[in-house]
């Protein structure tokens, strides 16, 4: 553990515990390596995230979220499509914040699917490595913001 | 082990402080070879309200849950967190252990370091002791902010509606009713029994299905707690689980049983007979079959024209009408047993529809059974060759198979159909050795115990098998002469085209799901993206539904054979008598709340709610004035938390899972890590 340590970015990822959360552990069951930046957080449903969640999430300094959410499989009725209309909105608000919208991923992962969540995780991985820490797009967008 | 205890503050006045103690499990090395739980342990210990820190080497063990029983007792701890597997593996173990100790299980939170950690980042130990430490971390935010719950109790009717009376719903009501519990079965169609009883023999046993099936019958039918109301359907349902009010529609039988042979006899209106999939033909007075139950026989009203039946019985006219009945139940639980729908080839599948030699194996099965032990003949013509083709409307692959109608595929395996065919070929062989039999697949999947063995009997026998591939379908065609040709590409002769005349062919139709729309939007139940009814969890919770207390049993939830079927049911009736056993339902307290102070009554939150009654706005005082708040009834309340994202004032939170919860979690994970700090 480093100073340094504290400047690697995160991923945060919202997993439904009929989902992804237990689509998480299947990938541990395989003992299947990924970057150690990516922390799970177990939901419900994440329809229970307001728009502002997510904001405020990517001010305090989460670099990229993935909301795992069970998709059509979802065992709560509206929920999948609540969730769908929650982060669409999001999209445009981050924008406006100057946050680059791949930073927020949707995607459907079962109990076991343990590919498309290693895919998530890397892809996003990889796509951190590119545009690096979120702070950098905020403060780009403070700086160009008129006084 | 290490400990670490800390002196706190004490609690400030009317409000107890948090004094948590946290504990990182070793698990026995499957953490502590990748993540240095000593390090994790001082670093948390650093954390405000952590009073206590140790690491063990095994912490579901006897003597870790009896380390945290004491710490509770000796310390004064309030709040325990244990870093360990997966939740879902120990997280009620770790309840039980505080509650003995006299703490609210509530007040204990689970992180997983194992699975989510240790496992996944052998190559990377220091980076897995940081996510250990900032994943605990968040547990602690979390931690602090947790309140004492109490799980939710309510009255239970120990009364159960089964809906769907095939070997499913059978199996369930029998199994509860044994329990002490009262079953109400529900069967649409006129007789119980459902698909089991078109079967001659079951296998892998070569069982008589019908007598194995009369059997369950007749001690469903002989068992004084359940009741069976056949030609009935569910119009209605309001209520929650201990609670739940059911309507039941019954159609009219039509005949007693002293008319109804004579009655039988002088109806002249005749239907396709869906008891054997159309190969004969019944008149709308009917048994479904000899020995079926109910014996007497029932008017099929859907095929009477305006819903009458005009007959003429000893020289005078009699008019027989239906006149349904409503029935009122209270049940505390409910099993969705409603069975499957078989594929039905489009026109042209195979040549299905087109020629009369392409039959369904359903439809082969009765033919087998009405044919008996006589020579076997279709279409006016003895049968010397049969071909037969697997996963016919399953397994489908999108750029190989034609969408249906709704612009679905059927892509999951129905899995009874290759045990169901070789089992029936084995049938053709043993009782016409001299019937050529040729089996054309893709995949054989005789999955089951003793499955494989109809394989092996059906090599021994002489069956051909040839393999194709999913790309290169065979095609059955009438191209010269008057014999159907079966032709496909053999990959077991290395893509060898062969063609086969044939008198027969025998398609293995997969399983699809029934048309139930009205029901799902009644129980307010879910479908998975392959339309079979969706469990909480595949694994853990394989046969609840997000409602508590409706539970699948059957083919309801995917294809299945019959002995997984009662296998589930079974199952499901467990389910059902633990909740319903006490006649008192205990359900977790992880339901929406709303905080009266910030509830300005926008009915948000009732609009976006999915679920009857579990949210309303009701006229309250507040200050002397008549105001509109939303009120949860908690127990119709799922706890998904869709209001919450909702409510234009965050006047609405799930307990247990509070946005607050989340943010102090999030907060915690892009912190200064505790170490960092104490080292400056």
């Amino acid at each position: 553990m480093t100073a340094g340590s504290t400047a690697k970015p995160k991923i945060l990822i919202l997993a439904t515990l009929s989902g992804g959360y237990a689509g998480a552990d299947s990938v541990g069951q395989l003992h299947v390596d990924y970057p150690s930046n990516v922390y799970v957080l177990p939901v419900v449903c994440p329809a229970m995230f307001p728009e502002d969640f997510y904001l405020r999430a990517f001010k305090r300094g989460i670099d990229a979220i993935i909301v795992m959410y069970s998709g059509t499989d979802c065992p709560y009725k509206g929920g999948a499509e609540r969730t769908a209309e929650i982060i669409n909105r999001v999209y445009p608000i981050m924008k406006e914040e100057g946050i680059d919208t791949r930073r927020l991923r949707l995607a459907a992962i079962c109990t076991v699917c343990t590919r498309p969540y290693l895919k998530e995780v890397n892809n996003m991985h990889d796509l951190l490595e590119e545009i690096g820490l979120v702070s950098g797009e905020l403060q780009a967008a403070l700086n160009e913001s008129p006084a | 082990m290490s400990e670490i205890e800390q002196n706190q503050t004490p609690p400030s006045e009317g409000q107890e402080e948090p004094r948590i103690a946290v504990y990182t499990c070793y698990c026995g090395g499957n953490i502590s070879e990748v993540v240095d739980c000593e390090k994790v342990a001082e670093a948390v210990s650093k954390l405000p309200n952590v009073v206590i820190s140790r690491t063990d080497m095994s912490m579901c063990s006897d003597a870790g849950q009896a380390l945290i029983e004491q710490d509770i007792k000796e310390h004064g701890v309030n709040r325990v967190i244990v870093g360990a597997c997966a939740p879902s593996l120990h997280e009620t173990t770790f309840r039980g252990a505080v509650t003995r100790a006299g703490l609210n299980p509530y007040l204990y939170h689970h992180v997983g370091i194992r699975e989510q950690d240790s496992w996944v980042h052998h190559n990377d130990p220091e980076g897995a002791s940081e996510k250990a430490i900032r994943l605990l971390s968040a547990g602690i935010a979390k931690s602090r902010m947790l309140e004492p719950l109490e799980s939710i109790k309510l009255d239970a009717e120990k009364h159960a509606l089964i809906i769907g009376g095939g070997v499913a719903g059978l199996r369930a009501a029998l199994d509860i009713a044994r329990r002490g519990i009262k079953a109400s079965l529900i069967e649409k169609t006129p007789f119980i029994g459902g698909r089991m009883a078109q079967l001659e023999t079951t296998f892998p046993v070569d069982e008589p299905a019908r007598e194995a099936l009369g059997g369950l019958i007749d001690r469903v039918v002989e068992h004084p707690n359940i009741t069976i109301y056949t030609q009935a359907e569910l119009v209605g349902l309001h209520g929650y689980v201990g609670d739940f009010h059911a309507t039941i529609r019954q159609d009219q039988r039509g005949v007693s049983e002293d008319i109804a042979d004579a009655a039988m006899a002088a109806c002249e209106i005749e239907v396709p007979d869906e008891f054997n999939y159309g190969l004969t033909t019944r008149k709308v007075i009917y048994r479904a079959y000899d020995g079926c139950y109910p014996s007497t026989p029932a008017v099929d009203w859907a095929n009477c024209p305006d819903g009458r039946l005009e007959l003429t019985l000893d020289g005078k006219p009699v008019v027989l009408e239906n006149r349904p009945e409503t029935i009122d139940l209270t049940v505390g639980a409910i099993v969705v047993a409603t069975g499957f729908d078989l594929y039905e080839p489009r026109e042209g599948e195979y040549g299905y529809g087109i020629l009369p030699e392409v039959i369904t194996l359903p439809q082969f099965i009765r033919l087998l059974a009405l044919n008996g032990d006589a020579p076997l003949e279709w279409n006016g013509r003895r049968v010397k060759n049969i071909a037969a083709i697997h996963c016919v409307g399953s397994r489908e692959v999108d750029g190989i198979h034609e969408p249906h109608e709704d612009g679905s595929l059927n892509e999951y395996c129905s899995r009874i159909c290759c045990s169901a065919l070789l089992h029936t070929l084995n049938v053709v062989k043993d009782r016409y050795p001299d019937i050529n039999v040729y089996d054309a697949y893709e995949d054989i999947r005789t999955y089951g115990r003793g499955h494989e063995d109809l394989y092996i009997k059906a090599s021994h026998q002489a069956v051909r098998f040839l393999r194709f591939h999913n790309e290169e379908r065979p095609t059955v065609n009438r191209e010269n002469g008057d014999q159907p040709l079966l032709t496909l590409n053999d990959y077991l002769t290395w893509g060898e085209e062969i063609e086969v005349p044939v008198d027969l062919v025998v398609l293995a139709v997969g399983v699809k799901p029934r048309a139930i729309d009205d029901i799902i939007s009644m129980l307010k139940i879910s479908k998975g993206s392959d339309s079979f009814l969706a469990e909480v969890h595949p694994k853990l919770r394989p046969v609840e539904t997000a409602v508590p207390g409706i539970v699948l049993a059957g083919t309801a939830q995917g294809p299945m054979n019959i002995q997984e079927s009662s296998a589930a049911a079974s199952a499901a009736a467990a389910k059902v008598s633990v909740l319903l056993g006490t006649g008192e339902v205990e359900l977790e307290p992880f339901v929406a709340v709303v905080n009266h102070d910030l509830c300005d009554g926008t009915g948000a939150c009732v609009e976006v709610c999915c679920y009857e009654d579990a949210i309303a706005l009701e006229t309250v005082t507040v200050n002397g004035a008549e105001v509109q708040r939303a009120v949860v009834t908690p127990a119709n309340c799922v706890g998904c938390g869709v209001c919450v994202s909702a409510c234009p004032n965050l006047a609405i939170d799930v307990q247990g899972w509070t946005l607050a919860q989340y943010e102090a979690m999030i907060d915690a994970i892009v912190g200064e890590l505790p170490t960092l700090e104490a080292a400056r």
